[in-house]
């Protein structure tokens, strides 16, 4: 079970320092790469959640004889087909984001959250 | 065989509804002339499912593929928010009926619509993710439509926070499923993990706008365009709220903190409605406070969140018509009647004039209530009463003057009365009257609500003798850091009143 836990520990650590780059960065565009960091480390996290089981895909061969196809540690495919969903959905976010980023640039080319962020005032 | 084919169809109905607004959407892209009629038709058949699941003659349980598939609810739970869904959506598309839109409007609402209906029905956490997902960046585009500079800023702010959140979100699914093997809602029922809980809430409130994650909502609704600031706070707001409460159902030791977040969030509202010299931000700080008070029961907060989702549409779709956005001045101003009308009757509904909607589902909300929570409420209906208060007291135009020079084109003059508004107010009228006479002890409520609406009225004028709008300097909390602290500092209060 340890290196389940140290994986989960490394995972954390990423997610957290991928909310401290979003908050702490000035940059637009390094906000929107640390948002890709969490995204990134949830991957790992669904990932590492199916492969506790075992890491051998879930796939029968003709070839396999049911006895040994029960001893084979089969990695879990439902989270593995869940991240993908996900995966593809904050792939499409990313591209909106730099999308609008572009756009951004043209009046301030720095990018700077002061040219943008005025808070509540118009 | 004959007696799993009435299921069956039942099945292929729901299917065939949660799908129709995407389909609908693709045709409107190849054939623009048909959009309006297909958007149309799209609510029609929401509001059709919802009457079909209120009359029973659709099943509660829809499951598909299986165990491992996905769940529905088509449960009465669902009705008042498709309902909803249906109403806000079609008064917007028959509210822009007669002007030009521009390009993907309508494909753009198809789609929110579809995402929406899919969020008030599923029942586990993946679906639910995916959803939100469909309606945020549906809601980025929509907003996006205006192409101003400003916009800009405001749309990438709410996709940005919307999916950093919707990302601790999956965290959250994903400890689930480590525990319980299953992204069920039954399953987080059953969850011992306190950070699966939190990481779940943090991301369901961000999205229904509630306390410190809802600071973003303000700004993006009131520099949206008018119809998709009556779609941003009519209904995309209860994409989240409607799932949380359900959550809050099965889940027990969610209930006391929601009802303490819920009733935090209708203050701070409150008190930046109060505060605010802008009209389209009074609005949406109202939505945060109101948005408090869906929180606050499972059982009547549908009902609630419909009548002030209604409400607060008619109110948006005529700010576009408003003379101005300052709130100084305001009595001085004459409004048009298709403008001042629409205007009283959607504000009174929110404070809770009896024949409206919002009489009814203030009463409802009461019933369902303790009495320190009732107290708070009525106390939070009175302070609702003073900020509308604000909008009340402008001559009203006699005659309609022939609006010269801003469309210099040959355009149409605007008619005077839009059938979008008039649809959602005859909704609000018809609701109140029709729940009127079930309502519990119906006498000392329409007094209460006249107290209240006297009371509102008295701190409304205290406030403006003092001038305390404009001394009262209230910190702005809507600057991205603080949106992103705001998320963080709810996650890890969470954290700690969950872990007691």
């Amino acid at each position: 079970m340890a290196p389940f836990r140290l994986l989960e520990l490394l995972i954390l650590g990423a997610v957290l320092a991928g909310f401290a780059g979003l908050l702490l960065r000035r940059n637009l565009f390094l906000k929107v790469l640390s948002m890709d960091v969490i995204g990134s480390a949830v991957v790992a996290l669904f990932v590492l959640v199916g492969a506790r089981s075992g890491l051998r895909s879930p796939i029968l061969s003709a070839a396999a004889n049911a006895p040994a196809a029960a001893a084979t540690a089969w990695a879990d495919p439902i989270p593995q087909a869940v991240i993908l969903t996900a995966i593809v959905i904050g792939l499409s976010i990313q591209a909106l984001l730099l999308v609008v980023i572009t756009r951004l640039s043209r009046i301030d080319p720095g990018l700077d959250l002061a040219s943008f962020d005025t808070g509540g005032q118009r | 065989m004959l007696s799993f084919m009435p299921l069956l169809y039942a099945k292929a109905t729901v299917i065939a509804w949660l799908l129709l607004p995407f389909l609908a959407a693709f045709l409107a892209a190849v054939l623009p002339p048909l959009a309006r009629w297909l958007a149309l038709f799209c609510c029609l058949a929401t509001a059709a499912v919802a009457v079909a699941i209120q009359l029973g003659s659709l099943p509660v349980n829809v499951e598909l593929l299986g165990a491992y598939g996905v769940a529905l609810k088509t449960d009465a739970f669902a009705v008042p928010f498709l309902l909803l869904n249906a109403l806000v959506c079609s008064a917007v598309v028959i509210d822009s009926w007669k002007r030009p839109l521009p390009g993907p409007f309508l494909l753009l609402l198809m789609v929110l619509h579809g995402g929406l209906s899919s969020a008030f029905v599923v029942m586990d956490l993946i679906s639910l993710y995916v959803t939100l997902e469909v309606v945020g960046i549906s809601a980025f585009l929509l907003i996006l439509i205006s192409r101003s500079d400003r916009s800009l800023w405001v749309a990438l702010r709410y996709l940005l926070i919307g999916n950093t959140v919707m990302t601790l979100f999956l965290i959250g699914a994903a400890l689930v499923y480590l525990e319980r093997g299953s992204f069920r809602f039954e399953a987080v029922a059953g969850t011992t993990s306190i950070a699966a809980l939190a990481l779940l809430l943090v991301g369901l409130l961000m999205k229904s706008g509630l306390f410190l994650s809802g600071l973003w909502l303000p700004v993006t609704h009131a520099e949206a365009p008018a119809e998709v600031s009556a779609l941003l706070s009519g209904v995309v707001v209860t994409a989240g709220i409607a799932p949380l409460l359900r959550l809050s159902c099965g889940v027990p030791a969610l209930g006391p903190v929601i009802t303490g977040i819920g009733l935090a969030s209708a203050v701070l509202g409150l008190v930046f409605a109060l505060a605010d010299a802008d009209a389209k931000r009074l609005l949406a700080w109202s939505t945060l406070s109101q948005m408090g008070l869906v929180a606050l029961s499972p059982v009547a907060g549908g009902f609630y969140a419909l009548s002030h989702g209604t409400a607060k549409a008619v109110l948006f779709l005529v700010a576009r018509r408003f003379p101005g956005r300052a709130l100084q001045g305001w009595r001085e101003r004459p409004l048009p009647a298709g403008v001042w009308w629409p205007l009283c009757i959607g504000s009174l509904s929110i404070v809770g004039l009896p024949p409206l909607a919002g009489f009814a589902a203030k009463a409802d909300l009461s019933g369902v209530l303790s009495l320190p929570l009732e107290v708070a409420v009525t106390l939070v209906s009175m302070g609702t009463a003073a900020v509308y208060a604000r909008f009340w007291g402008a001559p009203l135009l006699r005659r309609t003057v022939p609006v010269v020079g801003l469309s210099s084109g040959g355009e149409a003059p605007e008619p005077a009365w839009s059938l979008g508004v008039i649809l959602l107010v005859l909704a609000l009228v018809v609701m109140g009257s029709a729940t009127l006479p079930w309502t519990a002890s119906p006498f000392s409520a329409v007094a209460k609500s006249a107290l209240v609406l006297l009371g509102g009225w008295g701190l409304h004028t205290l406030v403006e003798g003092l001038r305390l709008p404009e001394k009262l300097r209230l910190p702005d909390l809507e600057g991205l850091s603080d949106l992103l602290g705001g998320i963080g500092v709810v996650g890890a209060g969470l954290l700690l009143i969950l872990n007691r």
